[in-house]
C-alpha cells in the first residue's frame, strides 16, 4: 500500500487528537455461496484514547468480529485499521504476533489463563514472550489495586472466576498497551463479581489513563463505559455518550424492532 | 452402541491412525517372521525337487547299506518299473589351456527322467561332457572346445591335468542345477561311465536311484514291490519315496537351523507387539480422558456401564481388525518383494513365497486380541466416568489411585528383586541365572516408570529454560499428565534399552576378547611354513609386506638354535632389538641372559644351542600360550647362528624362518581380511598360513558387527513403533490444549515458538526416554557380557560412548520429527478459531 492514502486517511480521521483504535471502511466476509456471511460492512469507527467504550447489539451483529479485527487476532478483507495511530492493515502473521505482545491486551470470556503458569507468571506471560523486563512498581501497583498481592502464587485452578477474570486484568494492564480488549469479560461472572471487575477496569481507564474496548450483550456492563457504539447486522448504527442502563435498553430495543 | 463404536472410529479415523499405525507394524513383523520359515522350505524345496523332478519314484540309501550296483540291478529287474537313472556323482579337477579348477561331475539321466535345461549345443554322449552356463563364461568355454577332467585331489596345475586328464569335448551349456549337492561350484554332466572313471578311488557317490513307472504302473504297488526286491538285495533300509515325498524329506532334514532363526526373530517380533500394546494402551487412555464428557453424557441418558465398555472395545476390535489385516498384507507384500529380488539374483533364483494361512491367522488373531486386550483396561477406566461429570468441568487429571499403588509396589518389588539376581548372575558369571533376574528387573523398572519418568523429565526439562516461555511451557507440559507421559516413554525406553544392551555388550565382549587373543597369540599377524613354490620365507618377505597399506612393521623371525623342552628337541628363534616391538605385549624385553618362554613352559632356565655352543638363560614367561622360545639375536651370535637343516630332517619345519607383522590398529575388519587376502598372493602362501591375534580379532569383529547390524535393525522396528508413540501422545495433547494454544497465540507467542515449544515437548520426553534406556543398557549390556563371558575372560565395562551417544541423537532428532506433524497443525490454527470453541 501507499504511504500517500495511508497519510490522507490518518489525517482524514475524525478530529480527535488521540486514536486507541480506528477502522475505515473495514469488510469482513465468512463462507461463500450460500453460507456467506457479511459480518462487517464498511466499517469506520474511532476508539478515542484514554476512554473506556462499549460495543453494543444483538448476537450475530458482527461484535467479535469487529474486535478481533481490531486487536489483530484476524484479519479484514478489505478497508484499514489502526492501533494507537500506526496502521497494521496488511502486517504478517509475526508482526500481528508482536504487535499483540505489545502494544494490546486482553480479557476473555472464559480460558483466559494458562493452567500450568501461576498467577504471576500469567501476568508477566506476555513480557516475557517479548523478552522484556517487568516494570516492578507497576506490577506491583497493579496487583496491589486488582487485590492479587496474595494469589501471585497460585495456579488458576485455586483461583475463583472473578479472581481469574482479574489476574487477566492485571495481565492486559502490564504492558501499558495502547488498547486493552475484552471480549464479554464478565460474562461467565455472577453479578456481583462482574460488578467488581467492570469497577476494576474503569478505575484502570479513569486512573491509569488505559483506553478500553469491551463487547457486550449486557446493558449493565455497558453503562460502565464513558461510550457505547451500537452495532447491527454489521454496520454501526448510532452510539451513546455516558449513558445509563435504561437509555441502553432503549436503543437496544429500537435495534431490534 | 456400536453405533457410537462406528461413529467414533469414522469421525476420528486420525486419531486412530497411530494405534493402527503400531499393531500393523508389529503384526507385519509377526507375520513375516511366521513366513521366513515356510518360505525358506518352499524355496528349498524349489531347489531340492530339481534333482529329482521327472522321476516317479526315488530310492535313497539308508545309514547301513549305501547304495551301489547290485541295487540298481534290483531296482532295474522289479517288475512295473520303466526307465531308471543311478545318479552318480563325484568331485573332479578341470583344467582349460590356461586355469584350472575344482568341481562337480554328475552323470546324466535317460531320456524321461531327465531334468537338465540345455541352453546350447548338445546333451553329453559318450566322452563329451556339458557344463553349467556360469562356469562357461567365466572360463571362456563353448561347446566344441576341449577341457581337461581328473579326479580332483592334492594340488591340480595346469600342466598335470594335461598330461594326466582325460580330454573331453564340450558338448552344450546347460542351466546350473539348484540341486543343493552341485550348487555353488562348476557344474558338469557326462553321459555313459565317464564318472566311474573320473570319480577317483572310492568310485562316485550313488546319490539316489530315480525312475519311472512302466505303462500302467501303480505307483503304491512298485513302491512295495521295490521295499521288497531291495530288502533281498541286501538294502533293507533304503528308503523309497515318491518325488513329492522325498522333496519333503530332504527338506526336513534341512531346515534345523531355520526353525532357530524363526525363535530368535519371535523374540524380536515380541518385543515390537509388547511396544505396540503399550502405544495402544496409552491411546486408548488418552482418548478416553478426551471424551469424559461425551461418555458421561450418554451414561446421563441412560447408557450403562457394560455398554460404555463394550462401546470401546468394539472402537479396538475395528481398529484391530483394519490394522492387523493392513499388517498382514504389508508382511506378505515385504515378503514378496525380498523373494523378488532373490528370484532376481543367480545364486537364489530358486526362491520361493510360501504364505501359510497359520502365518496369516496368528498374524490377524494376536493383532486383533493385542489391541482389544491392551484396550481392556482403558475401556475399563471409561466404565468408571460418572454421569455428573457432563455437567461439571473436567477436573485435571489426578495420580495416585488404589491400583497405582499396587503396581508401584510390584514394580519396585521386581526391580530390586531381580537386580540381586542379575549382580549375582553376573558375579557367578552364569547367563542362566543373570537372564532372568535381568528379564524381571527389566519389567520391574517399566512397572514403576510413573516413579523417575516424571522427575527426570522435569530436570532434564530446567535445560530448556533458556528458550525463554516456550522452553518453560514444553517443560511443564512434558509432565503435565505424568502417566502419559511415563508411558510414551517407557514405550520408547524398551527399545532403546535393548539397542544399547546389546551394544555396550558387544563392546564390552570385542575387548574382553581382545585381552584373551593377547594371552593366545603373540603378534598381529605371523607367516609361517613355505611359500607355495615350496621355498623357505627370506628377508624380500618382510620388505614385500611394507609395501601393503594397514601393515605397520614387518620382520622374519629366523632360527637362533635349539633347546630340549621336556624332553622334546625344539626350535629357539632370535629376535633383533627393533624386532621387539612386533610383539603384541610391549611389556616384553629380552638381554643377553634371558629366554623367552610361552605361558606354561613351568622351567626356570634353558640351555639354548647354537653351532659354536650352548649358553644356559634365564626363563621369562610370556602371557601367550603359543610363542616359540625366543632369544635375542646377541645371544643367537653369541652361541653360533645355526644354518637352515636340509629339507629332509626332522628339525626343518621348527626352523624355518617366520615372518611376523604388526598391522595398523584402526583398521577395520574388512580390510585386515582384505589385507590378508593381497598378503598372502604377495608373498605366495595359501590365506590359512597367516594367522594372529589381528586375523582373529578382524574375525570375531566381523561377527559381532554383522550380529550388532541385524539385531539393531530387528529392534529399530519396535523404537519406530514407539515414536509413532511419541507422536500420537503430543498430537492428541495438541488437540486437548487446543484453546490453550490459541490464547498463547493471542497474547503474543509467534507461530514458530508455538511450533518450537511442541517439538521441545517430543524432544525432552523422546530423549529422556533414550538417557534411561542408554544408561540402563550400558549396565544390562556390561552385567550381560560379564555372566556370559565371565567364566573364560576378565570382563571390563567398556561403553561404546559414541554408539550411545548416536542412539540419544536418534532419539532426539526422531522426537523432533514425531512433532512436525502435531505442530503443524497446531500452528495452522488462527487464535480466533481456538478460543471460538469455548
Ligand atoms: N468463523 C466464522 N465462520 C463463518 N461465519 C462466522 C464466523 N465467525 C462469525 N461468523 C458469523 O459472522 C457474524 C458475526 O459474528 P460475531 O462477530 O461473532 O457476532 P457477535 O459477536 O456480535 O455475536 C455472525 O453471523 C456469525 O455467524
Ligand atoms: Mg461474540
Amino acid at each position: 500500500m501507499t504511504t500517500k492514502t495511508e497519510q490522507s486517511l490518518v489525517g482524514a480521521a475524525p478530529g480527535r487528537a488521540a486514536s486507541a483504535a480506528a477502522t475505515r471502511g473495514l469488510n469482513k466476509i465468512y463462507g461463500t455461496g450460500d453460507t456467506r456471511v457479511h459480518a462487517l460492512k464498511n466499517v469506520d469507527a474511532n476508539f478515542d484514547a484514554g476512554k473506556f467504550t462499549a460495543i453494543m447489539g444483538p448476537s450475530g451483529s458482527g461484535k467479535s468480529t469487529l474486535m478481533h479485527c481490531l486487536a489483530g487476532l484476524d484479519t479484514a478483507d478489505s478497508g484499514n485499521i489502526w492501533i494507537g495511530g500506526t496502521e497494521i492493515t496488511g502486517l504478517n502473521d509475526s508482526q500481528l504476533t508482536k504487535l499483540r505482545r505489545e502494544r494490546v491486551g486482553f480479557v476473555f470470556q472464559a480460558f483466559n489463563l494458562v493452567p500450568t503458569l501461576t498467577a504471576e507468571q500469567n501476568i508477566t506471560l506476555p513480557i516475557s514472550l517479548a523478552n522484556g523486563t517487568v516494570d516492578k512498581e507497576w506490577f506491583g501497583y497493579v496487583t496491589k489495586t486488582l487485590g492479587l498481592t496474595d494469589r501471585l502464587a497460585h495456579r488458576p485452578h485455586e483461583l475463583s472466576g472473578g479472581q481469574q477474570q482479574r489476574v487477566a486484568v492485571a495481565r492486559a494492564l502490564l504492558t501499558r498497551p495502547d488498547v486493552v480488549f475484552g471480549d464479554e469479560p464478565t460474562g461467565n461472572l455472577d453479578s456481583k463479581v462482574g460488578a467488581e471487575v467492570l469497577s476494576l477496569l474503569r478505575r484502570s481507564c479513569q486512573e491509569m489513563g488505559q483506553s478500553i474496548i469491551m463487547v457486550t450483550h449486557d446493558p449493565v456492563a455497558a453503562s460502565y463505559a464513558d461510550r457505547v457504539v451500537l452495532m447491527n447486522d454489521g454496520a454501526l448504527v448510532g452510539e451513546l455518550d455516558r449513558p445509563d442502563t435504561d437509555t441502553i435498553l432503549a436503543s437496544l430495543a429500537k435495534l431490534g424492532a | 452402541m456400536l453405533q457410537v463404536a462406528l461413529a467414533q472410529v469414522r469421525q476420528h479415523a486420525r486419531r486412530f491412525i497411530a494405534v493402527g499405525l503400531a499393531v500393523m507394524m508389529a503384526v507385519g513383523f509377526l507375520t513375516a517372521t511366521l513366513m521366513v520359515n515356510a518360505s525358506t522350505e518352499a524355496s528349498l524345496g524349489n531347489s531340492i525337487g530339481a534333482g529329482f523332478r521327472n522321476a516317479d519314484l526315488v530310492v535313497t540309501e539308508g545309514p547301513e547299506a549305501p547304495l551301489d550296483s547290485p541295487a540298481v540291478d534290483a531296482v532295474k529287474s522289479t517288475d512295473g518299473v520303466g526307465a531308471v537313472y543311478a545318479q552318480e556323482m563325484g568331485w573332479i579337477a578341470f583344467g582349460t589351456s590356461t586355469e584350472s579348477g575344482y568341481g562337480a561331475l554328475q552323470n546324466t539321466a535317460p531320456a524321461g527322467l531327465d531334468n537338465l535345461e540345455l541352453l546350447s549345443g548338445k546333451l553329453p554322449g559318450d566322452g563329451e561332457v556339458a557344463l553349467d552356463a556360469g562356469t562357461a563364461e567365466k572360463r571362456g568355454l563353448a561347446a566344441g572346445d576341449t577341457i581337461e577332467l581328473a579326479p580332483a585331489g592334492g594340488l591340480v596345475a595346469a600342466e598335470d591335468l594335461a598330461a594326466a586328464g582325460t580330454g573331453l569335448t564340450v558338448s552344450g551349456i546347460v542351466k546350473a542345477s539348484k540341486d543343493p549337492f552341485m550348487m555353488g561350484q562348476p557344474q558338469f554332466f557326462t553321459g555313459g561311465e565317464l564318472v566311474q572313471h573320473l570319480a577317483g578311488e572310492g568310485g562316485p557317490q550313488l546319490r539316489s536311484i530315480q525312475l519311472d513307472l512302466a505303462a500302467g504302473g501303480d505307483a503304491t504297488a512298485v513302491k512295495s514291490a521295490l521295499a521288497g526286491a531291495l530288502a533281498d538285495a541286501g538294502f533293507a533300509d533304503a528308503t523309497v519315496n515318491t518325488a513329492e515325498e522325498q522333496t519333503k524329506a530332504v527338506v526336513a532334514s534341512f531346515t534345523g537351523g531355520t526353525d532357530q532363526l524363526t525363535v530368535v526373530l519371535l523374540a524380536f517380533a515380541l518385543v515390537a507387539l509388547l511396544v505396540s500394546a503399550l502405544v495402544v494402551a496409552n491411546t486408548f487412555s488418552v482418548l478416553i480422558a478426551q471424551r469424559t464428557r461425551e461418555l458421561a453424557l450418554l451414561r446421563c441418558i441412560g447408557a450403562d456401564r457394560k455398554q460404555i465398555r463394550n462401546s470401546v472395545l468394539a472402537e479396538a476390535l475395528l481398529v484391530g481388525v483394519g490394522a492387523s489385516i493392513v499388517g498382514v498384507l504389508g508382511a506378505v507384500g515385504l515378503m514378496a518383494g525380498i523373494v523378488a529380488v532373490l528370484q532376481a539374483q543367480p545364486d537364489t533364483e530358486f526362491a520361493a513365497l510360501a504364505v501359510p494361512p497359520v502365518a496369516v491367522a496368528v498374524g490377524l488373531v494376536v493383532g486383533i486380541l493385542l489391541t482389544v486386550l491392551a484396550a481392556l483396561a482403558p475401556a475399563r477406566a471409561a466404565t468408571r466416568v460418572a454421569p455428573l461429570a457432563a455437567l461439571r468441568p473436567a477436573d485435571e487429571a489426578r495420580a495416585g489411585n488404589a491400583k497405582g499403588k499396587v503396581r508401584l509396589a510390584v514394580g519396585v518389588a521386581l526391580t530390586v528383586g531381580g537386580a540381586v539376581v542379575l549382580a549375582l548372575g553376573a558375579v557367578s558369571a552364569n547367563l542362566l541365572i543373570a537372564l532372568p533376574g535381568g528379564m524381571l528387573s527389566f519389567i520391574g523398572l517399566l512397572l514403576c516408570a510413573t516413579l523417575f519418568v516424571p522427575p527426570l523429565v522435569t530436570a532434564v526439562g530446567a535445560l530448556a529454560k533458556p528458550a525463554g516461555v516456550p522452553g518453560k511451557l514444553a517443560a511443564v507440559n512434558a509432565v503435565r499428565n505424568p502417566g502419559r507421559t511415563s508411558a510414551t516413554a517407557t514405550a520408547l525406553l524398551i527399545g532403546v534399552t535393548l539397542v544399547a544392551m546389546m551394544m555396550t555388550g558387544a563392546q564390552t565382549s570385542r575387548t574382553a576378547f581382545d585381552g584373551q587373543l593377547g594371552a593366545e597369540y603373540p603378534v598381529d599377524l605371523s607367516v609361517g611354513d613355505l611359500t607355495l613354490e615350496g621355498q623357505p620365507l627370506d628377508v624380500s618377505a618382510a620388505a614385500t609386506a611394507m609395501n601393503y597399506d594397514g601393515i605397520a612393521a614387518a620382520g622374519l623371525i629366523t632360527n637362533g638354535g635349539h633347546a630340549e623342552v621336556h624332553g622334546a628337541r625344539t626350535g629357539v628363534y632370535q629376535l633383533a632389538p627393533e624386532q621387539l616391538d612386533l610383539l603384541q605385549d610391549k611389556t616384553l624385553v629380552l638381554d643377553g641372559n634371558t629366554v623367552l618362554m610361552p605361558q606354561g613352559s613351568e622351567l626356570k632356565t634353558l640351555t639354548v644351542t647354537g653351532s659354536k655352543g650352548s649358553k644356559e638363560l634365564t626363563v621369562v614367561e610370556a602371557d601367550s600360550r603359543t610363542l616359540p622360545p625366543l632369544i635375542s639375536s646377541a645371544v643367537a651370535a653369541e652361541i653360533g647362528v645355526p644354518k637352515l637343516p636340509a629339507a629332509e630332517s626332522e628339525d626343518y619345519y621348527t626352523s624355518l624362518p617366520q615372518l611376523w607383522v604388526s598391522v595398523d590398529r584402526d583398521l577395520d575388519a574388512w580390510a585386515l581380511l582384505d589385507l590378508r587376502s593381497q598378503l598372502a598372493a604377495g608373498l605366495d602362501v595359501n590365506e590359512y598360513q597367516i594367522s594372529g591375534a589381528a586375523v582373529e580379532r578382524a574375525a570375531f569383529n566381523q561377527v559381532i558387527d554383522v550380529l550388532l547390524l541385524v539385531v539393531t535393525g530387528l529392534l529399530a522396528v519396535a523404537v519406530l513403533i514407539a515414536l509413532v508413540g511419541v507422536a500420537n501422545t503430543l498430537s492428541l495433547s495438541v488437540l486437548e490444549r487446543t484453546q490453550e494454544s490459541s490464547l498463547l497465540r493471542a497474547l503474543g507467542l509467534t507461530k514458530s515458538q508455538l511450533r518450537g515449544m511442541l517439538a521441545l515437548e517430543a524432544v525432552l520426553i523422546a530423549g529422556v526416554a533414550a538417557l534411561i534406556g542408554a544408561v540402563l543398557g550400558a549396565v544390562y549390556g556390561w552385567l550381560g557380557a560379564q555372566s556370559a563371558l565371565g567364566a573364560f575372560a576378565a570382563v571390563v565395562p567398556d561403553v561404546p560412548w559414541l554408539q550411545l551417544l548416536a542412539v540419544l541423537a536418534v532419539a532426539v532428532v526422531a522426537g523432533l520429527l514425531a512433532s512436525v506433524m502435531p505442530a503443524r497443525r497446531a500452528a495452522r490454527l488462527s487464535p480466533v478459531e481456538g478460543l471460538a470453541t469455548v
